[in-house]
């Protein structure tokens, strides 16, 4: 018995075909060539300005590192900056210990409300910065504390920096960081924290020994997107620092209000610059563990 | 309770909510034994092992190492090492920091670490490999990581979970001889879990056979393959023929009768049945012989069963033959025939056959 093949008829053009293949690599090309242009322009004529002789944020006139100078001489600039950088180390050491001490807490133990717990603590990533600056601003003037300065030399500097903004930054740091260890956490062996307690461990042992370098590349992780978070952040800050204190975003909104120099193209270079360095430290360390399993969240 | 064992379980039980992982099962294990819990997976033979080791409670009876009952004792307080199925070795540590992580927990003199480190690793023939990295050696590489690991803490007892599980075959039987041999050279009582039958058989002093929570039986491997105590240890080891039978009498002589109303004597017969019962008689494919009809004895013996059928499978498998035989009322029974014939295979499809055993083989079990 023979069984009845069907055929299809497929129109086929050599040169037609090929025409198809090129053009489509081409507008492939031209896309992406686009896209990249789209997201990157902006900063590289930001960077370009930068280092413009004249006024102009628009035109070019020659080379100088007038800008930089002129920012470095800028004590309120310059007091903005070790307030950001303050502010950040502070945020990010309470954060990172809060955070993976909560994601361990949120991974490894049962308990009643975890649930409520475990999606309040994705709250701060989801809503809106203006929603947590505003419900942190009223706590703050409803409770009465944390306006008052934090008075401390950091690197030689004097800084006065509101308790407020800590809470403030430490308050949404603090969910990053726990995600980010989750993460980690959750991809971990548990039979690696069973073997060391066979081996003779003790609960602290094991977790000094086995848990915390095994989370470490999730931990240096959360801390390095919690450093920029607080780096970057305008919102928040704004809103709980009260008068007279700036970190850098915040007096570079100031700056602007009183009119563009390639002075703020400078100092938005600087940021662009610590940001760059942190995200190539976090790359760095990633390929040097050689932990191929490792997947970092953040940046 | 009594020193005389190396780990002793009275009537454990583990339940997980609703689940009864562990049901009343007692187990007593020699010093220096090589001792296999042998099971299915979900059996409750990892269970058991997690429980001498501590990572499990019992939800209720006792478990004695050395005479010293256990408890609520942590893992860290035990006697007792593991090798784990998939090893667990310390992604973040060398092999020789691996190795030497159970004697710095127990604070042993640097000096002292380092050369037990070195024995261990000379043991598993691992001593180049040292300063590597866990991620940087093969799977048979890191098993033996993971036994130099904790054989060198010189427990009391070597609780191994499947170690081999993750080997390729050909690696897996040189594994097994080398572990084997390795547990005599060191005289460690080894408890091991597998759900590889022939793994046992190979391997074992004794094992036991457990299913659904409860061991079925212990004994050592000829015990557990030539006398099975029940229908589940004859079905989960080896191959056997189930042929339902009815008890017609069960002294002086065990005496069944198949469907077909052929009679035949039996060696042995399960405790608890009763003439008239329903049974399986359960004989092993390799235990058994064919006949040409014409080759029927003159003078019929008690001692040799003499069963009518017919040929209706033929399957080559290299040193033999497995010949499918259809008795009268439907029943299909395998025999295996080594293939030592001269010239052509001897039986053809639908020939008539006399299947013949020896009585002493048969074993008739509940249903």
């Amino acid at each position: 018995m023979t069984t009845q093949t069907e055929t299809t008829e497929f129109s086929y053009h050599p040169r037609w075909e090929q025409f198809k293949s090129k053009l489509g690599g081409w507008s492939l090309t031209t896309y992406g060539i686009l896209a990249f242009a789209f997201l990157y322009l902006p900063i590289i004529i930001l960077v370009i300005f930068s280092f413009n002789e004249s006024r102009s944020v628009s035109k070019w006139t020659g080379f100088s590192l007038h800008w930089y100078s002129e920012m470095f001489q800028d004590d309120r600039i310059m007091l903005s900056v070790w307030n950001s950088l303050f502010l950040a180390v502070v945020s990010t050491a309470i954060a990172t210990v809060l955070g993976t001490l909560a994601a361990l807490g949120l991974e490894r133990y049962q308990f009643r409300g975890k649930t409520a717990i475990d999606s309040m603590f994705y709250l701060p990533v989801i809503i809106p910065d203006i929603a947590m600056a505003i419900m942190l601003l009223l706590f703050f003037n409803m409770s009465g504390i944390g306006f008052t300065p934090w008075k401390v030399q950091f690197f030689g500097v004097k800084l006065a920096v509101p308790y407020s903004v800590i809470i403030g930054h430490v308050a949404f740091n603090t969910s990053f960081v726990a995600i980010v260890v989750r993460a980690r956490l959750a991809q971990m062996d548990r039979t690696l924290e069973e073997a060391a307690q066979d081996l003779y461990a003790d609960t602290w042992r094991t977790f000094q020994r086995i848990t915390l370098p095994m989370l470490m590349p999730g931990i240096i992780g959360g801390a390095l997107l919690a450093f920029t978070l607080s780096l970057d952040d305008f919102v928040i800050t704004f809103f709980t620092s009260g008068a007279g204190f700036n970190t850098l975003p915040v007096r570079v909104f100031g700056m602007i209000k009183k009119g563009v120099t390639p002075k703020i193209n400078a100092v938005s270079t600087l940021m662009l610059a610590v940001s760059l360095s942190l995200v190539i430290i976090s790359i760095l360390l990633r390929t040097r563990s050689g932990d191929d399993e490792t997947v970092q969240m953040g940046f | 309770m009594t020193d005389t064992y190396a780990v002793e379980l009275q009537d454990v039980v583990k339940q997980f909510g609703d689940v009864i992982a562990v049901n009343h099962v007692t187990l007593q294990i020699h010093d220096g034994e090589f001792f296999s819990l042998l099971g299915p997976s979900g059996c409750g033979k990892t269970t058991t092992l997690r429980m001498i080791a501590g990572f499990e409670m019992p939800t209720s009876g006792a478990i004695y190492i050395h005479g010293q009952r256990q408890g609520y004792r942590p893992p860290n307080k035990r006697p007792v090492n593991t090798v784990f199925q998939n090893y667990a070795l310390f992604p973040h540590m060398t092999v020789a920091k691996n190795v030497a992580f159970g004697l710095e927990m127990k604070k042993l003199a640097k000096e002292d670490i380092k050369r037990r480190v070195g024995e261990a690793l000379e043991m598993v023939r691992l001593s180049g490999m040292a300063n590597r990295k866990p991620k940087q050696l093969s799977g048979g590489q890191q098993q033996r990581v993971a036994l130099a690991r904790a054989l060198v803490n010189r427990p009391e007892v070597l609780l191994l979970d499947e170690p081999l599980g993750a080997l390729d075959l050909k690696l897996r039987k040189a594994m097994q001889l080398e572990l084997k041999a390795l547990q005599e050279e060191v005289g460690i009582t080894f408890i091991y879990v597998t759900h590889d039958q022939e793994e046992a058989l190979t391997m074992s002093d004794r094992i036991a056979v457990m299913n659904n929570g409860i061991v079925h039986q212990v004994g050592n491997p000829e015990e557990i393959y030539e006398h099975p105590a029940d229908r589940f240890v004859a079905d989960f080891i080896g191959e056997t023929n189930f042929i339902p039978v009815k008890v017609v009498a069960l002294s002086p002589a065990i005496v069944v009768e198949l469907n077909t109303g052929e009679r035949v004597h039996a060696g042995w017969a399960e405790e608890g049945l009763a003439v008239g019962d329903n049974a399986v008689l359960s004989i092993r494919p390799e235990k058994m012989d064919l006949l040409e009809p014409h080759e029927r004895p003159q003078t019929p013996s008690h001692n040799i069963a003499l069963i009518q059928g017919s040929i209706s499978h033929l399957v080559y498998v290299g040193t033999d033959t497995r010949h499918t035989v259809t008795l009268r009322d439907g029943t299909n029974v395998v025999v295996r025939l080594q293939n030592v014939y001269i010239g052509e295979e001897p039986w053809e499809i639908g020939e008539e056959t006399i299947v013949t055993w020896n009585a002493a083989h048969a074993r008739i079990l509940k249903e």
